[in-house]
């Protein structure tokens, strides 16, 4: 039972080409990423449980799109909320004390919450896109070692070409490679 | 496959004797965080039924007042706002402290928010999941509190943005939401550690939902960081915008001891004050029950502690702010309700919120008594049973000595009154305690960033 509940809920992962070095030491990952780089390997992912300063510098890694999303998205619900306040106001007008309709100091409030909600869901919906989750298929051979304390350096390549990838690992201090092939 | 170098061993932090000096490492971090996640034992089970016992009796209350109606809470003209809303107002401000420690401290790279965070944001939303059931049920009719909500219908009619209350709806909404999200955004890695240990397919495979199949991919954490650090931006004035609405709900209103311009701050400043507080008598039994005080160390109770300590001083010269205006303005009844609170009938609850937000926290001045983890606790908990009665004692007095004597009014609280207090800390501490045992409650991969990574270059390794 708990065999065919397992089969359905977790398919067996596609077959991978490529090699996986994985790393204990920040800065032997670090070199080795730009050796490949240095190799002609722009594809390099990073499996690591922490971001580091040195692999993200040696992948030039640029910032995240992200906050353009979010700066839409506020621009947006700001827009909509002040919208949405003198959309109502007129369509259902209540005259207190003769005054005008429009007040500005509490349709600032909403647009201003609005504002912010729609930036967060922005944000939200902007980092899962790119950040392409969620992962349903895996995109290299994943290790839970990666969310404890090792590094993985995962180089994609055609069987015939995994030597002078994994000899790089190797001679950069890698704990364990794992040839693909 | 070739093996290269061995595996670096394993730490086994309970080896050591004193608690504050066990090693931590990235892979101790994990072992340490996640032994949380187990089957709960009789201690948690005994306090969970406990829980929901008392909950099932202020459920029982809700269900009087709803078929019954108010009158059963007793509450009656002019205090028709009573312990509701100072129940509402209590738990928003008990929520404020989430935000302001994930957010707020970490625009500020203050790094010790990192072992604490975790356990805030999580009273966050159980603290607005708490408060957002008042106004709710204090509506009478709470199956018609889809009105509240700006919505096209077949009469037309739509809600007033002009006023303070649905300004409300509109601020702890969009806080609930924000801060649900920031919460949940940052379990993500930590549920992945989680799912790679869960040995039952099915919790496998909701962790992996909940982790979003997340692997720790440079790209995932490029945009996770990317997205966070706009989640803190926008999450920092939303702490402040949020309990100022909730300010102005009295504020906005000509009663005496409401309309002022020093409420935003004001409230700002003693949510910040009470949501702390709450975060220590979180912390304090988990740190002690798990043994984790090499995670959540003393130094970073003492910087919370501190924290109370600032905020109790802004909470102290606001009520003096309010005291010396009420005598130096020109307002009558103003300098007579300030009078009435400190010497009339509800006396007790005055002195109760000025000992407890003022006086007490005073001996946080000392270091000795910062580093006292009873000695903490206990005073958190007089802290917010202080700034419980600071809303009770702004609402209740407010409302009952108004301009006209003629409206003047004996507010006494009812049994139905204290069943709701009781419940909504039963409803709290649901959550809390499922959260606890369900998720990582410290986040371990921004303690991790804290320690040194390993490099062969200067030696730092496990």
């Amino acid at each position: 039972m708990i065999g065919a509940i397992q089969k359905l809920l977790f398919p067996p992962p596609p077959k991978f080409y490529g090699v996986m070095g994985i790393y204990y030491f920040v800065d032997d990952a670090a070199k080795a990423v730009t050796s490949l780089r240095q190799a002609g390997h722009k594809q390099v992912r990073v499996y690591s449980p922490v971001p580091h300063h040195e692999i993200v510098h040696a992948l030039e890694e640029g910032p995240s799109l992200v906050r353009w999303v979010t700066a839409v998205g506020g621009f947006l619900g700001c827009t909509g909320g002040f919208a949405l306040c003198f959309y109502t106001i007129y369509t259902w007008p209540m005259v207190i004390g003769g005054k005008e309709l429009y007040s500005v100091p509490p349709f600032t409030i909403l647009g201003y919450e609005s504002m912010i909600l729609l930036a967060g869901l922005s944000n939200l919906f902007g980092m899962l896109a790119l950040a392409r989750l969620p992962e349903i298929r895996p995109a290299a051979p994943y290790d839970p070692r990666f969310q404890e304390d090792r590094i993985g350096i995962w180089v994609a390549c055609p069987p015939d070409k995994t030597g002078p990838i994994e000899q790089t690992m190797k001679g950069h201090g890698a704990e364990e490679v794992q040839v693909h092939a | 496959m070739s093996t290269l170098t061995p595996p670096a061993p394993r730490v086994v932090a309970s080896a050591h004797a004193d608690p504050e000096k066990r090693p931590l490492t990235q892979a101790s971090l994990n072992d340490d965080v996640l032994k949380l996640i187990s089957l709960p034992g009789k201690i948690w089970w005994a306090a969970f039924l406990f829980d929901l016992a008392v909950l099932a009796v202020a459920l029982a209350a809700v269900r009087n007042l709803i078929v019954h109606g108010w009158g059963v809470s007793g509450f009656f003209r002019p205090v028709m706002w009573a312990v509701d809303i100072t129940n509402f107002v209590f738990w928003v401000g008990i929520a404020h402290c989430g935000t302001l420690v994930s957010a707020v401290l970490f625009l500020f790279r203050s790094h010790f928010r990192r072992a604490v965070y975790r356990v805030a944001e999580a009273m966050t939303v159980f603290g607005v999941l708490t408060a957002a059931m008042f106004p709710a049920i204090h509506t009478g009719r709470p199956w018609f509190d889809y009105w509240l909500f700006p919505y096209p219908n077949q009469r037309g009619i739509w809600t007033n943005v002009r006023s303070p209350l649905e300004w409300d709806v509109f601020a702890v909404n969009t806080y609930l939401t924000i801060s649900s999200i920031f919460f949940l955004v940052g379990l993500i890695p930590d549920v992945a550690a989680v799912r790679d240990r869960a040995k039952h397919p099915l919790m496998k495979f909701i962790y992996t939902l909940v982790s979003f199949g997340w692997t720790g991919a440079n790209y995932q954490w490029k945009h996770f960081y990317g997205a966070y650090l706009f989640f803190a931006a926008i999450a920092t004035p939303l702490v402040f915008s949020v309990h100022s609405i909730v300010s102005w709900d009295f504020a906005m209103a000509q009663v005496p001891g409401w309309h002022s311009t020093l409420f935003a701050p004001y409230f700002v400043a003693g949510a910040i004050f009470s949501g702390v507080a709450m975060v220590i008598n979180l912390l304090i039994p988990i740190r002690k029950a798990f043994k984790l005080e090499h995670i959540v160390t003393l130094d970073h109770m003492e910087k919370l502690a501190k924290l109370v300590l600032l905020t109790s001083t802004m909470v102290g010269y606001s009520y003096l702010t309010e005291f010396f205006m009420a005598w130096f303005g020109p307002n009558k009844a103003e300098a007579d309700l300030f009078w009435f609170r400190a010497t009339g009938y509800l006396w007790p609850a005055f002195w109760t919120m000025f000992s407890c937000n003022v006086i007490f926290p005073l001996l946080l001045w000392f270091k000795g008594f910062r580093r006292n983890m009873v000695a903490i606790f206990i005073l958190c908990l007089f802290v917010n049973v202080g700034m419980w009665f600071e809303r009770f004692v702004i609402i209740v007095t407010s409302l009952n000595r108004s301009f006209d004597p003629a409206t003047w009014f004996h507010y006494t609280i009812s049994i139905t009154e204290i069943a709701l207090i009781v419940g909504s800390f039963a409803w709290f501490f649901m959550f809390f305690l499922v959260f606890v045992r369900v998720l990582p409650a410290f986040s371990i991969a921004e303690i991790k960033e804290t320690l040194p990574p390993p490099r062969r270059g200067n030696g730092v390794h496990a």
